[in-house]
């Protein structure tokens, strides 16, 4: 039997809003969250502050939670992982499992897939920079909850630290990592974050090394601009080579390629701009509703650009970082997107089912 | 940020081969010390913002044609405070640069050339030896202008007065009225006019001179030109009756 309701899978930005949209234009949506709270990558991981503006990332993503949960039309299960998608468009049916009960099913006509992406892992094969070596050694998220905390000190020690770095691209443009992508946001967070560690510590030193700065839009100069001119952070061209430990500090060794000469620089906290890659919930759910994942394991837009939220599959549509990389404007621009693809999708169907 | 002093060397942001530098090392607090000179400019933060290390201003550079000269790395070094690299940019880098400002056509806004400038006045004031250097040959010019408030006419063009000025100099000099009447327009009434100064005119520049700190610009730079030229002002100021 059709159904009219929508299942939203994964409740960060993206899903949040996707469930708004479908839901405000009156449709029933489920929403399934694997955590037992909702609001994804920015509550789980801690964002201290939102790119590109800086707000702060816990009260912005909880107005977006507040808007869905007072909205009737829709129905939230969290704490909950879905297990099977069967039947067709416009009649799936969708197991769900929650450690507390046996497993359930409900009916939907749509399904959206707002799984979002993992930060990359320094450490997984490559064992980059020493991340699991050296304590001082952390990354964008790791930063953004020390900023969180109002307290970044290096890990060793305790200390204060004085000389900052960035990394760009870990784990991104890599052919040998095999991310070729650009991770879209990196250099946006890590201007915004040594933006941060600034206004913190302001007796601090802050560098960033970097491949080319991808500063889109208005995060050139709502970002970059005020990193450099105001806050005096340091724009290095030049990827590390290595990080090595030196007494109680890390050395970072690198090309300062536009002064053209070999540099080593010692630092008291080296941060990976880590990029993005398909969350495991991402590919489960790929897998599950037998969508063609790309060679990454992002879903697969086929219609993309015009179209960049529908799937090769019917009825199944998906949004923000489960397709690539994205920031999480992209996020909400697309998960809007999908709401409306989804249905719009229902709606049609309905329409030629009564003619 | 504020330059701190004397961190380890260690901690400099970038490698430096000392031992092939044409000049003496000094101590950090000095070059930071200078490039707080240079920060403090009024002009400083009209001339740089940010730097893309883009390299257009290199691009328009004619300096860059021909010697080991970057604006972009004028602009780098002073966005990073890199004191050690500035130090070594005033030692020998500026003196490179024709202060055509080709290169303000800085996407950012940045002037390099005007870094120049002043990193060149900061040189000049506290007489750096590259300062001495370069304006070694200038010594008959600047007690020229500032004695007497004009330019140099053609006829001050002897070898002797211009040593740096290369072998045609002498050519040039032995021959100059050929040498000027071949040009077509006039040239040589300003070995005349260009001598004559009105009284109330000398006296204006003077106190110009000396209320500026144009005159005191050069005292480390060239002492002794830089006494003659203060007893010759005070004398002629105080014959005019100020008090000096």
């Amino acid at each position: 039997m059709s159904s009219d309701t929508v299942a939203v899978i994964g409740g960060g930005p993206g899903g949040l809003r996707a469930a708004q949209g479908i839901a405000d234009i009156g449709h029933k949506v489920v929403l399934v969250e694997k955590q037992r709270y909702l609001g994804g990558s920015p509550i789980t991981q801690k964002y201290y502050g939102l790119t590109p503006r800086g707000e702060p990332a816990q009260p912005q993503i909880q107005q977006q939670i507040d808007l869905v949960m007072a909205n009737p039309l829709t129905e939230v299960r969290l704490g909950t992982e879905v297990v099977a998608v069967d039947g067709e468009a416009g009649a799936f049916t969708i197991t769900l499992r929650t450690e507390a009960a046996r497993d359930e099913t409900f009916e939907c006509g749509a399904i959206i897939i707002a799984t979002g992406f993992s930060h990359f892992d320094p450490g997984r094969s490559t064992q980059m920079y020493g991340y699991f070596e050296f304590p001082d050694v952390i990354t964008q998220p790791d930063l953004e909850a020390m900023l969180s905390e109002q307290r970044v000190l290096r890990p060793s020690n305790g200390e204060v630290p004085e000389r900052i770095c960035f990394i760009q691209c870990v784990g991104s443009r890599d052919r040998q990592i095999g991310n070729e992508y650009c991770s879209k946001v990196c250099c946006g967070v890590a201007s915004k974050e040594a933006t941060e560690l600034r206004e913190m510590l302001p007796d601090s030193k802050v560098l960033i090394f970097y491949i080319d700065m991808r500063m889109y839009g208005y995060w050139e100069n709502e970002i970059y601009w005020p990193a450099q001119e105001k806050h005096h952070i340091q724009y290095v061209k030049g990827l590390i080579t290595e990080v090595l430990p030196k007494g109680d500090r890390l050395l970072v060794r690198g090309e300062d390629t536009t002064m053209g000469r070999p540099m080593e620089v010692l630092m008291d906290l080296v941060v990976l701009s880590v990029g993005m890659e398909p969350s495991p919930g991402t590919r489960d759910l790929a897998r599950l509703a037998g969508v063609r994942q790309n060679k990454y394991g992002f879903i697969d837009a086929p219609g993309t650009p015009l179209d960049p939220v529908s799937t090769d599959r019917e009825g199944v549509f998906a949004c923000g970082a489960a397709l690539g990389p994205a920031d999480i404007e992209d996020t909400v621009s697309s998960a809007a997107g999908a709401a409306m693809k989804a249905v719009g999708y229902l709606r049609s169907r309905a329409v030629a089912k009564a003619n | 940020m504020t330059v701190t002093s004397s961190p380890p060397r260690d901690t400099d942001a970038h490698y430096k081969v000392w031992d092939v530098a044409g000049y003496a090392d000094v101590p950090r607090e000095t070059k930071a010390r200078l490039f707080e000179q240079v920060k403090g400019d009024l002009r400083f933060g009209d001339y740089l913002y940010g730097c893309y290390e883009c390299g257009i201003c290199v691009g328009a550079c004619p300096s860059a044609k021909f010697y080991d000269f970057s604006p972009r790395r004028i602009a780098q070094a002073a966005a990073r405070e890199d004191v050690d690299l500035i130090y070594q940019q005033m030692q020998e880098d500026i003196w490179d640069c024709s202060q055509c400002f080709s290169c303000v056509r800085c996407p950012r806004g940045n002037n390099p050339g005007g870094i120049v400038t002043i990193m060149r006045e900061v040189a000049v004031r506290n007489g750096l030896a590259s300062a001495k250097e370069a304006l070694v040959g200038y010594t008959r010019i600047i007690y020229k202008i500032m004695s007497t408030g004009t330019q140099v006419s053609p006829d001050m063009l002897s070898k002797d007065s211009f040593p740096d000025w290369g072998p045609e100099t002498a050519d040039v000099a032995d021959n100059l009225d050929l040498w000027r009447r071949a040009l077509p327009p006039e040239t040589m009434h300003t070995t005349t006019t260009g001598w004559s100064v009105a009284e109330s005119t000398l006296i204006e520049l003077y106190l110009i001179w000396m209320e500026t700190g144009a005159l005191d610009m050069i005292a480390e730079v060239d002492p002794g030109l830089h006494t003659i030229l203060l007893e010759l002002m005070e004398e002629r100021l105080e014959e005019a009756g100020f008090e000096v």
